[in-house]
């Protein structure tokens, strides 16, 4: 089971590990945090449910797709800074 | 189908010569005149009018009837549906009939967009007249979805969010075999659970019905992206690199996950009344009677993929 406290670095941790495990070239270290993930291609559109799930599933509270841009998810970092900093929208 | 037949390889809006992409589309497409036809006229037989129907009860009981075959659930043949009690099943089985509308509508809406993008481009006029049925169908099933979650529930919104721009105004071969290829992904899948559904009889009237319609025209949608993600791949495959094929072979066994990952859908989960929904759907993903689940209504559009050869194996990932 996952955490439930948005430990900020025990997420950055999961997110490479998952990150990693999908892109063709990627190895999960703090380098990849601030990575254009769509940019570079090193995710693709088809791994954003998946991703918004990871989110969710780390936080215990559901993403508002409606309001999701792609600069949200645009990186390790971004997505720390919107869902998982302190301060962050919970 | 009306109007002359034309030489792909005399037609200016191709380019010049038979070698260029957009006059290998057009030769290859141009060989499904006569399939097309046979679909064009099927379709025009069958025309129905989807707002005159009088299917809509006032009111359903989702705890008293079924709307989504149990076997078929996502929570099938784990400890979560063991625990249930026959009215929490059924009640799981509702919101999976509303996801599964839900994630119709999704993908109808992208397919109909595809589809439109693509009606009387050059190379692909010899199918506009099947593109204007396609998207007249798939548009009606929207409505029939649409009008089942509208009426007795809600929409699930999707999880899918566009961060790149896909082909379709311009040829683009391999855009064009990408979106066909997922639409045949994406409607056999569907179409699996469409047919199981329709011939259950423990299901309410309605929750068949709209099943069964699904599949009645899906079929025809069905045997025409067969025939023009063939089609395509072979006039095209040969002069792509080793990496571009291998690109879209990834990008196919993504499809397949993608497509599965969003039937387990925390939000319906939660709303049946189930307590921490994402582990519900971590958990419900990974059992192996759903693996088993998923690789069984994957195997026909993996079977005519791999026999065409655009994939080398089963998408694993997805199962």
């Amino acid at each position: 089971m996952l955490r439930t406290d948005h430990d900020a670095p025990e997420v950055r941790a999961t997110l490479r590990d998952w990150i990693a495990s999908r892109a063709q070239d990627a190895d999960a270290t703090p380098a990849l945090d601030g990575v254009r993930l769509f940019e570079q291609r090193v995710l693709t559109s088809l791994h954003l449910p998946e991703l918004i799930l990871l989110i969710e599933r780390l936080r215990r509270e559901p993403v508002d797709v409606t309001t999701l841009t792609a600069a949200d998810v645009a990186s390790i970092d971004a997505i720390v800074a919107r869902w998982f900093a302190p301060g962050a929208d919970r | 189908m009306t109007g002359p037949a034309v030489d792909p390889a005399l037609d200016p809006a191709l380019g010049v010569g038979t070698s260029s992409a957009p006059a290998r589309t057009a030769t290859a497409v141009a060989a499904l005149r006569e399939p097309v036809d046979r679909l064009v006229d099927s379709s025009r037989r069958t025309f129905q009018n989807p707002y005159e129907t009088r299917a809509w009860p006032a009111t359903i009981d989702p705890e008293r009837d079924w709307f989504f075959t149990p076997e078929l659930s996502s929570l099938y043949g784990t400890g979560h549906w063991d625990r249930l009690d026959e009215a929490g099943r059924r009640r799981v089985a509702f919101h999976e009939a509303l996801n599964f509308f839900s994630l119709n509508i999704h993908g109808e809406r992208e397919l109909m967009r595809g589809l439109a993008l693509r009606l009387y481009r050059p190379d692909l006029a010899a199918v506009a007249p099947y593109l204007h049925h396609f998207i007249d169908e798939e548009n009606k099933h929207s409505y029939y979805f649409g009008g089942f979650c509208q009426r007795y529930g809600h929409l699930y919104p999707s999880r899918q969010l566009a961060t790149e721009v896909e082909g379709g105004a311009g040829a683009d071969p391999d855009a064009d075999l990408r979106f066909f290829a997922k639409v045949l992904v994406f409607e056999e899948i569907v179409d699996r659970i469409n047919l199981v559904q329709a011939r259950d009889e423990r299901l309410h009237p309605l929750a068949r019905f709209i099943n069964r319609n699904h599949h009645a025209e899906e079929v025809r949608h069905l045997a025409f992206g067969r025939r023009l993600v063939e089609a395509l791949w072979e006039a095209h495959a040969p002069a792509w690199s080793d990496r571009q094929v291998a690109d879209l072979r990834r990008y196919l066994g993504q499809f397949y996950v993608m497509t599965w990952r969003e039937h387990y859908n925390p939000d319906a989960y939660r709303d049946a009344g189930l307590d921490d929904p994402w582990e519900v759907a971590e958990q419900a993903w990974a059992a192996e009677a759903q693996r088993t689940r998923r690789r069984e209504l994957s195997a026909r559009s993996a079977r005519f993929l791999l026999d065409c050869g655009l994939l080398t194996e089963e998408p694993h990932a997805a199962y």
